[in-house]
C-alpha cells in the first residue's frame, strides 16, 4: 500500500480547515461535493490497482461496518439532547462554568462523550450568552466533555467498548480515575484563569447578565427524553455485548448478519443498536413538543455537516488505517509512554477505536505474562492503560479526533460563538493539551 | 443585480450614516431573532441603544472594524437556519447589503485631534451643546481613604442641592437580592464630619470590597441560588450597576465610589468623574485625627491595605488602574485646597460652565 493513497484524506482534512475561511459561504454549499470528491479521488485509483471489487469491499466495510452505526449514534443523541431545555437565570461565570465542565466530563462516563456533550451542550451556551466572548469555554468543552471525561467506562468512548468486546473487565477503566482527577484538576485550573481574565473584560466593557429577579429559578422541560437517552446508552452497551452471545454466532465463530458484498456483513447486533436508537429518537420526537426545540434553535446543520464530511472522512482514512494496521506491530512500541504518544497521536487525526484496536492487538502478540487477560493475549497494565488514555484523551486534539468534537463546533456555530478555525483549534490544543499530556507523561507513563 | 455601495472618503462619512448602519444590522439581528424564536443564538442581547452605540464605536475605531463584521457573519449563521425560505431570502439580500455597506467603509476615520469624541460626550461640562435638558447632573468621585473625598462629595451634594449616595446604593442593591441586611455592612469609606449627628453609623463600618466574612457550606449553597451562581461581590456589582443606571434616568446627584463613572461611560450617560487624594501622611493624619483610637502603626496598615483593596476592586470591574489621572475628567489633591477649597473649585468649575 504506498503512502500516496493517504493524499486524499489530507486533502479533505485541509479542505475542512481552509475553506471556511477563504471561501465560506461556498464551502457550505458545497460540502457534500467535495467529500465526494475526496472520496472518489481515493476509490478511483485504488480500483485501478486493487480491482474494483476490493475497492467496493473497502468502501462497504468502511461504510456499513463503521459509518452508518457512529452517525445513527450521533444522530439519536443529536435529536433527543435538541428535545430537553433548560431555562433559568444562571449566570455563566467562572465558577459556574467550573461547575458545569465538572458535571459534563463525570457525565461523559456514564453516558458517552457523544452524549454528555449534546445534553450538555445547550446550557452552556445560554448560561454564557450574556457574554460575548466564549469560544474558550467551548474549547475547553471539547477537551474534557467529549473526550477526556470518557475514559471511565467503555461507555464513555467507542475505542474503550472494543476493549471490552475484547475481553477488558467492564469495570477495568476505573483505574484510570486518578489520570481522570489529575488532567481535569490541571485543565480546569487552566480554564478558571482564562475564563477569570475573559470575564472581567465582559464586565470591564460593561455587560452585565440578567439578574435583576431575586434567587435563581431552573426549569428543565423535556425531562422524559432521559429515557431515551438511557434506551440509547442501552443500545451501545448492548453493541458491545451482543457479537459475544453464541446465539449471534454462527458456526465458524463470525458475527451473524446481512450478507452484503465479498466479506462485508450488516450484523444483527449493529441492526439491534441502530433499531433502538432510531426508535428513541423518533418516540422523542413524537413526545416532545416543537416549542422545547424552537427555544433550543434545533436545526438540522449541524448534524448533516458532521454526516457528510465524516463519510469523505471516513472513506479516505481507509488507506491511513490500512497502512497502521500493516505497520503497527513493527513500530517496536514496547514502553506505555511510547504507546500513549503514539496511539494518542494517530487518534488525533483518525478513528480513534481502530487506532486503539491496533495497539491493543500489538500489545497482546508481544506474549506478555502479567497484566489483564484478554481474547488478544495479556497485556500489562501499564500498557493497557497508556493505549486507552492516548485514545480517548488525544482525540481532544483536532475537531475530527473524535465525532462530537465536530458536532459541538458546529452547534456552537449556529449559536452566535465563533468557533476557532481548524488549525485555530489545533494552536488551543498545542498550548494546553500537549503540555498537560507531557505532564501525564511525566507523572503516570515513565 | 449585485448591490455595490458607493465608495466614500472617510471626510465623508457623518456619524449619522454609520448610526444608520448600526440600526440596520441591530435590526437584522431582531428580525432573525424573532423568526427563529430561539435567543440562543442572538447577536445583540443588550438594549437597542446601547448595541447601537457600541456598534457606531466598533465602525468608527480603526482596529474594531473586524468585530462588526464577525457580528454580522453570527447573524448570517443564525439567519440561514430560518426555514420559511422567502423570509431567509429576504434576510440574506439585506445581509449581503449590509455587509457591502460595512465592507466599504474606510479602515480609518482617525484624524490628528487628541479629543476622544466618545469621552468627551459623556462629559458633562458639555452638556450645553450637546445634549438636551433632559439629561441629568451626575457626578462621580473616587477617592482615597483619608483624603476626605466623602466629605467634599457630601457638600457638593448640599450645595448643588440633589442627592449623595453612597451606602444607600447598597441597601437597595441588597434589598433587590433579598440578602440578609445584617451580615453585609457598607457604611461608605469614612465617616464624614457634616453627618454629626449620625456619626456613630460610620464608625468601624467596612466599605464593599472588604473581605467576606467565613460561611458553612449550607450558606453557600443558598448564596449560590440566591445571587444566580455569581460570587456574592459580582452579583451586587451588576445590581448597583442597574441601579446606578436607572438612577442616572431619573435623578441629578453625587455617587461616591461602585466604579460609577466606568458604568455610566459603559451605558453612554453623561457625568463628571472625579478623582480627590491627598499625599500619604496627610491621609494618615486624618485618619488618626478623626479616629482617635487607631495606632499610627495600625493607621497606616490600614491604608495601605485600603489602597491595594481600591487598586483590585476597580481594575477586576472596570479593566482601568485606580486613580490614574487619564481615567478621570478631573483629579484633586484635597491638601491643596482642603475639604471646603476643593468644593469650591469643583463648584466654580461647574458653575462657570453653565453661566
Amino acid at each position: 500500500m504506498s503512502i500516496a493513497f493517504c493524499i486524499p484524506f489530507i486533502g479533505i482534512l485541509l479542505c475542512i480547515a481552509v475553506m471556511p475561511l477563504v471561501k465560506g459561504e461556498w464551502w457550505e454549499r458545497h460540502q457534500p461535493l467535495v467529500a465526494a470528491f475526496w472520496s472518489l479521488l481515493f476509490i478511483i485509483p485504488f480500483g485501478i490497482v486493487f480491482g474494483a471489487g476490493e475497492a467496493a469491499q473497502t468502501v462497504l466495510e468502511c461504510i456499513i461496518g463503521d459509518y452508518l452505526s457512529f452517525i445513527v449514534l450521533l444522530f439519536g443523541l443529536f435529536c433527543v439532547s435538541g428535545n430537553i431545555t433548560m431555562e433559568g437565570d444562571l449566570a455563566g461565570s467562572p465558577r459556574v462554568n467550573i461547575i458545569l465542565l465538572t458535571i459534563g466530563t463525570l457525565l461523559s462516563s456514564l453516558i458517552g462523550t457523544t452524549g454528555a456533550s449534546m445534553l450538555m451542550v445547550r446550557p452552556v451556551i445560554k448560561m454564557n450568552s450574556w457574554r460575548r466572548h466564549r469560544k474558550h469555554i467551548m474549547v475547553f468543552f471539547i477537551f474534557l466533555v467529549s473526550n477526556i471525561g470518557g475514559c471511565l467506562t467503555p461507555i464513555g468512548d467507542p475505542p474503550l467498548l472494543m476493549g471490552f468486546s475484547r475481553g477488558v473487565p467492564f469495570f477495568w477503566s476505573l483505574h484510570l480515575l486518578p489520570i481522570l482527577l489529575f488532567n481535569m484538576l490541571v485543565l480546569l485550573f487552566i480554564f478558571y484563569w482564562i475564563d477569570r481574565k475573559k470575564y472581567c473584560r465582559e464586565i470591564a466593557r460593561g455587560r452585565v447578565p440578567d439578574i435583576s429577579k431575586p434567587g435563581t429559578r431552573i426549569s428543565i422541560k423535556g425531562l422524559h427524553n432521559l429515557i431515551f437517552l438511557a434506551m440509547i446508552v442501552a443500545a451501545v452497551i448492548l453493541s458491545g455485548i451482543l457479537p459475544d452471545l453464541p446465539v449471534f454466532q454462527t458456526s465458524e465463530g463470525t458475527v451473524k448478519g446481512i450478507h452484503i458484498f465479498g466479506e462485508v456483513t450488516l450484523t444483527f447486533p449493529v441492526m439491534i443498536e441502530m433499531a433502538i436508537i432510531l426508535l428513541a429518537a423518533y418516540l422523542s420526537f413524537r413526545t416532545t413538543s416543537g416549542e422545547i426545540r424552537k427555544k433550543n434553535h434545533f436545526t438540522w446543520g449541524a448534524i448533516k455537516e458532521v454526516a457528510v464530511l465524516f463519510a469523505g472522512i471516513f472513506i479516505t482514512m481507509q488507506p491511513a488505517l490500512m497502512l497502521l494496521k500493516s505497520v503497527g506491530g513493527e513500530l517496536g512500541l514496547t514502553k506505555p509512554v511510547q504507546m500513549f504518544w503514539v496511539t494518542g497521536a494517530l487518534s488525533s487525526f483518525l478513528d480513534n477505536t481502530p487506532t486503539y484496536l491496533v495497539f491493543l492487538t500489538t500489545s497482546g502478540a508481544m506474549e506478555f505474562t502479567n497484566g489483564i487477560i484478554t481474547t488478544l493475549g495479556q497485556i500489562p497494565v501499564g500498557m493497557l492503560t497508556a493505549i486507552s488514555c492516548g485514545a480517548v484523551f488525544m482525540g481532544a486534539n483536532t475537531y475530527i479526533g473524535n465525532a462530537p468534537n465536530f458536532m459541538v463546533k458546529s452547534i456552537s456555530d449556529e449559536n452566535g460563538i465563533h468557533m476557532p478555525s481548524f488549525f485555530g483549534y489545533i494552536v488551543w490544543s498545542f498550548c494546553i493539551l500537549v503540555p498537560v499530556f507531557l505532564l501525564d507523561t511525566l507523572v503516570f507513563f515513565r | 443585480m449585485n448591490y455595490i455601495p458607493e465608495k466614500r472618503h472617510p471626510s465623508e462619512y457623518k456619524e449619522e450614516d454609520l448610526r444608520v448602519l448600526a440600526e440596520r444590522i441591530y435590526e437584522l439581528d431582531t428580525k432573525v431573532y424573532e423568526h427563529l424564536g430561539s435567543s440562543l443564538g442572538r447577536v445583540f442581547t443588550k438594549d437597542r441603544e446601547r448595541c447601537v452605540e457600541e456598534l457606531v464605536w466598533e465602525m468608527l475605531a480603526r482596529n474594531q472594524g473586524h468585530i462588526v463584521r464577525s457580528d454580522l457573519a453570527l447573524i448570517s449563521n443564525m439567519a440561514r437556519t430560518i426555514r420559511d425560505r422567502q423570509v431567509k431570502k429576504e434576510l440574506m439580500i439585506e445581509y449581503d447589503k449590509i455587509l457591502s455597506d460595512v465592507t466599504s467603509l474606510p479602515t480609518s476615520f482617525a484624524e490628528g485631534d487628541v479629543l476622544n469624541e466618545q469621552r468627551s460626550r459623556l462629559n458633562k461640562t458639555n452638556l450645553h451643546t450637546r445634549f438636551s435638558e433632559k439629561d441629568h447632573t451626575i457626578i462621580c468621585i473616587g477617592r482615597t481613604f483619608g483624603s476626605g473625598g466623602s466629605e467634599i462629595g457630601f457638600t457638593l451634594a448640599d450645595k448643588l442641592k440633589i442627592n449623595y449616595y453612597d451606602a444607600e446604593i447598597f441597601s437597595e442593591v441588597l434589598r433587590r437580592l433579598e440578602a440578609e441586611k445584617d451580615h453585609v455592612h457598607d457604611k461608605g469609606g469614612f465617616p464624614y464630619i457634616l453627618d454629626q449627628e449620625n456619626k456613630d453609623r460610620y464608625v468601624d463600618t467596612r466599605p464593599a470590597f472588604a473581605t467576606e466574612q467565613k460561611v458553612t457550606f449550607h450558606q453557600k449553597l443558598k448564596e449560590f441560588s440566591r445571587y444566580h451562581g455569581l460570587p456574592k461581590k459580582d452579583a451586587i456589582f451588576f445590581n448597583q450597576s442597574q441601579l446606578i443606571c436607572d438612577m442616572a434616568k431619573k435623578e441629578d446627584f453625587v455617587v461616591m465610589g461602585r466604579c460609577a463613572d466606568v458604568i455610566l461611560a459603559n451605558n453612554k450617560i453623561p457625568h463628571i468623574s472625579i478623582y480627590i487624594t491627598a499625599p500619604f501622611e496627610q491621609r494618615l493624619r486624618r485618619v488618626m485625627s478623626v479616629n482617635p483610637r487607631l495606632s499610627e502603626k495600625k493607621a497606616r496598615e490600614m491604608l495601605n491595605r485600603l489602597d491595594k483593596k481600591h487598586v483590585r476592586y476597580f481594575k477586576f470591574y472596570t479593566g482601568l488602574e485606580w486613580g490614574k489621572a487619564m481615567n478621570y475628567d478631573l483629579c484633586v489633591n484635597s491638601a491643596s485646597y482642603g475639604i471646603q477649597g476643593s468644593v469650591d473649585m469643583i463648584l466654580r468649575m461647574f458653575k462657570g460652565e453653565e453661566e
